[in-house]
């Protein structure tokens, strides 16, 4: 991987300086070395706000909308994971490499079938929920269909990769031995390597519904109703008292979701959540049979999710949403190139956005996910004498509820708070959308650490060494390979958010969209569109390009 | 076995699943408005929804008893979207601003302006700054040059008293969006450009008279802190502009009965002078498309129609 010239250095090294050059090349485009970012004369305001999150408002009114607003938001967070499930199913298993080379015994259409499908399902992934929002808005109308579609197709082509991902990662052995024993290719697919892949699956649905929450906030912001539009509305008409009372709704639907997502998870003998860049096989426990009696549970839900916010399923091939399709598609067309020029500073501005975010993210992250382990516990990792005090508990659970915290509240959200006390730019862009990955990440990190293998650290710990010693020299090596492709894919994630917080005028690509979405000049949103996909792609590729060579070293 | 059960369950219970969700689609269809007879509106959310919600629910009350056929309100959370729900016909008729107006008209051919508040004739923008920032009051036009090299704050990016007429008097006094320290901002709405000002995020900002004036009564200004420094000359804002759809279904002499109907809210009318007071209004008058020439001349000087 490393050039000659570079061969004293390890490719980790060299990956390391690339990402430090990064950062501070992307401090220096949000002006930090130029000119003042902080804004002493907004924290009285910023004061109002923290204060008021110790008496939020608790009126009999007040709560009545919370509970109804947290409901519709989990009631789009259903509906949008069990049709991004289900394409994921279907998808998954056509862009697989095991269903074309095996099953289909389509070895000559392998790179053409494989591929294409890989590559068609590229587009829906780098547009970001809101973009897809904005567009079936276009085509449906005023329709809860709308944001349920917009869940659904990035978060269906997203987990369609992964799907497929993990179907090509499971061993094939029982698959061969089938077929070469003349049972049909499909149905040998479907007795060995879709349940031997079924938990890992599973696993990545229930993470899925996690994502989802998150992102049903985040479209309530543009029109879905709602804790996001809640939030937004009282944000800008500064109640703080009713906005900490939608927090804390926030906080307590995504903990809940979190904790059964996590409780379902163990159970099933499958904690970890996505597994990166691990390829020894998972530890494959037989699942618990009583899982089984959850399905009929699920269904009930998704079908009250489905009755409840009623989205009109007649509109998706109406003759009207045909018309309108048309109508948007000849508006596009042909395409505006006039304002290019303008496009290559805000991508520039744009990658510095993410490269900021991931920053924080990963720095904050890294803080926070120790203390959220249960590594200090007594009994724990670090605390095998099983010194009980106080300390460790409550340190864990700080560290848990500021993580919750982070992740919880959408990205804009944070900007909007961070915007009183910095200028305007791209900062309090990165930092929104640094807290909110944050949040994600030091989850990530924690389970990572809670699930490192054992042996080798109790060897060290049982030789005598000290725990600082067992942290320094067995978890932190353990873990830093997988925090790093954690990050990289978050890294990933950010360069599509960049959009969301562009809409609060953080700047960037996201800031020109919306700009251009208000003037319904979509000939020239199309070209800033696919800049905005070409950079998706090139943040893409070079995190994989990193990944790569990091496992390879 | 036990698990292909399991996914053959799965599925067959999924089937009514879906057929129920066909079956219940004649009803929930039956919330759009291009196919029945309810007369639904909707507003720019330029305020706090909580209020427009009540507004619109006296208003809808109103109106259905004055047209004798069902009238509802439906909320909209951002300008464009407003525009584009009227484009494809889920809102009959809406209080838009000057310039989503006009945005709206522009892509449902047919489309007319209906009625106005009597102040939307002589609509204002006032500019304002924390007092931190030195910039003292303005007198001209030309003087907005004073603006060059503070941070400055619009509202919403279609918002025409937040937005466009103050960028174009902008441009009249040769200041342009990159004269100003940083990005200029897009606060979203006037209560929050008031925020921002006020907490000194930006230097100056611009925002809806009407919206400032209220605030002043209601004491929610700092006025230690921030004041007006320019009051805008006088153009055409908010207006009801309707959809031409609404004539075959309801009869050609349709948008004359709504535009009479708004007429006729009278102040002496205690419900009628709430509808009033929430619109901020003494009474409507009639409008006319070409009353907006000029916001639609300002729109396309500054790129916001195309």
């Amino acid at each position: 991987m490393s050039r000659p010239a570079f061969r004293f250095i390890s490719p980790s090294l060299q990956w390391g300086m690339i990402g430090l050059v990064a950062i501070a090349l992307s401090l220096w485009q949000a002006g930090l070395f130029q000119q003042t970012v902080v804004n002493l004369n907004g924290f009285p305001l910023l004061w109002r706000f923290v204060a008021a999150s110790v008496h939020p408002d608790l009126s009999y009114d007040l709560l009545a909308t919370t509970l109804q607003a947290s409901l519709v938001t989990l009631a789009y967070a259903v509906c949008g994971t069990f049709l991004s499930v289900t394409i994921g199913a279907i998808a998954g298993v056509f862009c697989s490499e095991v269903w074309w080379l095996e099953v289909l015994r389509a070895k000559r259409l392998r790179y053409f079938g494989f591929h294409s499908v890989r590559a068609i399902l590229a587009f829906p992934r780098a547009i970001h929920e809101l973009i897809w929002g904005l567009f079936f808005l276009n085509i449906w109308g005023l329709d809860p269909l709308v944001a349920v579609a917009a869940i659904a197709i990035p978060f269906g082509a997203i987990t369609a990769k992964v799907f497929s991902e993990i179907l090509d990662e499971t061993p094939r052995q029982p698959l061969l031995t089938l077929i070469n024993s003349g049972v049909a290719p499909i149905t040998a697919f479907f007795y060995t390597l879709l349940p031997q892949a079924f938990l890992n699956l599973l696993s990545y649905s229930f993470y899925r519904f996690e994502c989802s929450i998150r992102s049903a906030a985040v479209l309530g912001i543009i029109g879905a109703g709602g804790l996001g539009y809640e939030i937004l509305l009282s944000l800008q008409s500064l109640r703080y008292e009713q906005l900490w009372t939608f927090f804390y709704a926030l906080l307590i639907l995504n903990g809940g979701v979190d904790i059964a997502s996590a409780t379902l998870r163990h159970q099933l003998g499958c904690a970890s959540r996505i597994d990166l860049n691990s390829h020894r096989p998972t530890k494959r426990n037989i699942p618990n049979r009583r899982i089984f009696s959850l399905f009929p549970i699920a269904i009930a839900g998704v079908a009250l999710s489905f009755w409840y916010i009623q989205p009109d399923l007649s509109k998706i091939g109406s003759p009207r949403s045909q018309q309108l399709l048309n109508q948007i598609v000849q508006t596009s067309l042909p395409p505006n190139f006039t304002g290019m020029a303008e496009l290559i500073p805000l991508s520039v501005e744009t990658v510095a956005m993410s490269v900021l975010a991931i920053a924080i993210a990963a720095s904050g992250g890294l803080l926070l996910a120790f203390p959220a382990a249960q590594i200090f516990l007594p009994g724990g990792l670090l605390n095998r004498r099983g010194k009980a005090n106080l300390f460790p508990p409550v340190l864990l659970a700080v560290a848990r509820i500021m993580l919750l915290l982070c992740r919880a509240i959408p990205a804009p959200i944070w900007s909007l708070v961070v915007l009183y006390i910095l200028f305007p730019g791209i900062l309090p862009g990165a930092i929104g959308l640094g807290l909110h990955n944050l949040g994600i990440l030091g989850r990530l990190f924690a389970e990572v650490t809670e699930n490192l293998e054992q042996p080798p650290l109790k060897a060290l710990s049982a030789g005598g060494t000290p725990d600082s010693l067992v942290f320094l020299y067995g978890v932190l090596p353990a873990t830093m390979p997988r925090f790093l492709a954690y990050t990289l894919y978050r890294w990933e994630v950010c360069m599509r958010e960049t959009v969301i917080v562009g809409l609060v005028g953080a700047g960037g690509l996201g800031r020109l969209l919306t700009e251009q979405l208000s003037s319904f000049d979509y000939q020239s949103l199309i070209v800033t569109l696919g800049a905005f996909l070409a950079l998706t792609f090139l943040v893409d590729w070079i995190s994989g390009r990193v990944r790569r060579s990091l496992r390879s070293s | 076995m036990k698990r292909l059960l399991v996914s053959g369950f799965l599925s067959l219970s999924l089937l009514p699943l879906a057929a129920c969700s066909n079956n219940s689609s004649p009803n929930s269809s039956a919330n759009s408005a291009a196919q029945t007879k309810t007369f639904v509106t909707g507003a720019i959310p330029d305020q706090d929804a909580e209020k427009l919600q009540r507004l619109y629910g006296k208003l809808s009350q109103y109106l259905e008893a004055e047209l004798k056929i069902p009238v509802s309100y439906k909320p909209v959370t951002d300008y464009t979207a407003a525009v584009t729900a009227f484009k494809v016909g889920d809102l009959d008729m809406v209080w838009f601003g000057g310039l989503t107006g006009v945005q709206a008209r522009l892509q449902v051919p047919g489309a007319e302006a209906l009625a106005q508040r009597d102040i939307d004739a002589k609509f204002h923008s006032v500019f304002i700054a924390n007092k931190n920032s030195g910039i003292g009051p303005i007198n001209d036009v030309k003087e907005l040059t004073a603006l060059k090299g503070h941070s400055f704050t619009f509202g919403s990016e279609s918002s025409t008293s937040g937005r466009l007429m103050p960028q174009y008097f902008l441009q009249q006094a040769g200041v342009k969006l990159e004269d100003f320290k940083g990005q200029s901002g897009f606060s979203q709405n006037h209560d929050a450009t008031i925020a921002l000002v006020t907490a000194g995020t930006y230097d100056a900002g611009v925002l809806n008279e009407q919206v400032w004036q209220k605030r002043l009564q209601e004491g929610k200004i700092d006025r230690s802190k921030i004041d007006v420094i320019w009051r805008s000359p006088e153009y055409y804002d908010y207006h009801w502009v309707i959809n031409p759809s609404v004539k075959q279904r309801f009869g050609d002499d349709f948008p004359q009965k709504v535009q009479a109907a708004l007429m006729k809210l009278d102040p002496n009318v205690p419900e009628q002078k709430e509808i009033l007071e929430l619109f901020g209004a003494t009474k409507f008058v009639p409008t006319k498309n070409e009353n907006y020439a000029r916001i639609e001349q300002v729109g396309r000087e500054i790129g916001k129609i195309k």
